[in-house]
């Protein structure tokens, strides 16, 4: 699905992220461990289009991930999610979810929709699969932070991407709340066999989720293997705070 | 330095005014006494109510035509000039300090002025009283709503993009929804200053409060004015009321 070869991108006073080369299959569900400014986020935006590498290529399916830019072509390949569910608050559920359709909608249809909203039934279904149904047509903003991240899910069920990637999508909960998300996560990923790439900072949450972990240091992967290989040991030499590159 | 310098106007200004004489003129005193006098003896007869109540309409009606062509001139040249849905950087610039030099001129000249020109040029119709509003209080609304279409919060924007929507989509789906309570809640306050506007723009013979304000100044009925006045006062509190309603409905 994805693969990265000799990948690099440096930001001025921020971690850089050394030249890496990672392959990733289709359907695989792979969480990317790391402390704060190991270049999580960095990976995840080079993955989804929304920044380019210095060096190196990405290619998503076989293609060119430069190539595609932004639009549909990109939003059918990769779907993203973020900490912060990037919702626009004063909509209604429905047209939130719905947003997910922008990319094939055409430009009155999408209107029409906000005032009459169009393929409901889609919209429905996705909230179903994540258990609001009942939030339809309530105002964004009036939900609390896991129903938001329930919605943000449902805009990108609705998308259907062949890929998600999530960049800490469940750091801003409660524990609770974060291993039922991550869980829902994974399990609508492998329903529709769609490859996952999440960052986390939970251990417990990507072994019990996940299948594949990489670790980030520095920029650096320092350990890339099945969650089952991933040791106590390498755990803590991942997140020493001895040598760990400042951040300011 | 601005401050300096407008500490140096105000104090120029103080110089200015000639301290010798007395500041309120002699007989001023009994003028001031007998107009607010007549505060307590408003004039309620039902022939000058309706009066009233016309006079009332007519200035309501303006200030409502006034600010809703204004609303949707703004809204037009407000999204021109926010450059938000422009493609490229090449045709955004000129587009917007084009359309923001054009908002300029619009709200440069004062609705008063706007007004003298519009009877003049098209005589006193209620079509002048209205476009001397719409056309200034369109250039503040525009700047104001290009300023809030660019401050929206912009990872909601990411979000859309990334799910494939092109930037008029965009525009609909996020920056629209988002700006749209300031939006709204700035208009009021604008709809507030046209009731104003057009009771005093009626000073220029435009039917209205400030027309029959003028006519009972001249007749020096003072319990007139004070009537009227009332009425301008109950309006603008009407409007406030109003506008809280709609936006505590509307914002978060």
């Amino acid at each position: 699905m994805f693969l990265l070869e000799g990948v690099s991108k440096a930001y001025p006073r921020s971690v850089a992220l050394a030249p890496l080369s990672i392959r990733i299959d289709a359907g695989e569900k792979v969480a990317v461990l790391g402390p704060s400014g190991s270049g999580k986020t960095t990976l995840l935006h080079l993955m989804g289009g929304v920044i380019q590498p210095d060096r190196g290529s990405i290619t998503v399916l076989g293609r060119p991930l430069a190539s595609l830019g932004p639009g549909r072509e990109l939003a059918d390949l990769v779907g993203v999610m973020h900490q912060q569910f990037d919702l626009v608050p004063h909509l209604a559920v429905v047209h939130n979810v719905l947003a997910g359709n922008l990319g094939r909608w055409g430009m009155w249809r999408s209107l029409v929709s906000l005032v009459v909203p169009r393929e409901r039934r889609t919209a429905l279904d996705a909230l179903d699969r994540l258990g609001i149904a009942d939030k339809l047509y309530e105002r964004t903003s009036t939900l609390s932070g896991g129903e938001q991240q329930r919605v943000a899910m449902a805009r990108l069920l609705v998308q259907t991407p062949r890929a998600i990637l999530a960049d800490e999508p469940v750091a801003s909960l409660d524990p609770a709340r974060a291993e039922d998300l991550t869980k829902l996560l994974a399990e609508v990923a492998g329903e529709s066999g769609k490859t996952l790439v999440a960052s986390l900072h939970s251990v417990d949450l990507a072994r019990k989720y996940f299948c594949r972990a990489i670790g980030l240091r520095n920029g650096e992967v320092q350990f890339d293997a099945p969650v089952g290989d991933v040791t106590d040991d390498t755990l803590e030499r991942l997140y020493d705070i001895e040598g760990l590159d400042s951040l300011d | 330095m601005l401050t300096l310098l407008l500490l140096a106007a105000l104090g120029w200004s103080m110089w200015e005014v000639d301290w010798t004489g007395p500041v309120v003129h002699t007989g001023g005193a009994a003028a001031a006494g007998e107009f607010f006098g007549a505060l307590f003896s408003l004039d309620l007869s039902p022939s000058f109510l309706m009066v009233v109540l016309e006079a009332s309409w007519y200035t309501v009606a303006y200030a409502v035509a006034g600010i809703t062509l204004a609303g949707s001139l703004g809204l037009v040249l407000g999204v021109v000039a926010s450059g938000v849905l422009a493609r490229s950087r090449s045709v955004r610039w000129p587009v917007m300090v084009g359309t923001r030099a054009l908002l300029a001129v619009l709200r440069s000249i004062h609705e008063l002025v706007w007004a003298w020109l519009f009877v003049v040029a098209i005589g006193l119709s209620p079509m002048a009283a209205i476009l001397a509003l719409a056309i200034p209080y369109g250039g503040i609304l525009g700047r104001i709503y290009s300023d809030i279409l660019n401050d929206v919060p912009q990872e909601p924007l990411q979000a859309l993009r990334a799910s494939g929507a092109s930037e008029w989509k965009v525009f609909l789906y996020g920056r629209l929804p988002m700006a749209l309570p300031d939006m709204l809640s700035y208009t009021f306050y604008r709809f507030e200053c046209a009731v104003r506007a057009a009771a005093v723009m009626s000073f220029v013979g435009i039917a209205g409060l400030g027309y029959q304000i003028q006519l009972s100044l001249d007749d020096l009925k003072f319990d007139q004015v004070w009537t009227l006045l009332l009425f301008l006062t109950a309006i603008i509190v009407l409007v406030d009321l109003w506008s809280s309603l709609v936006r505590r409905r509307l914002v978060l």
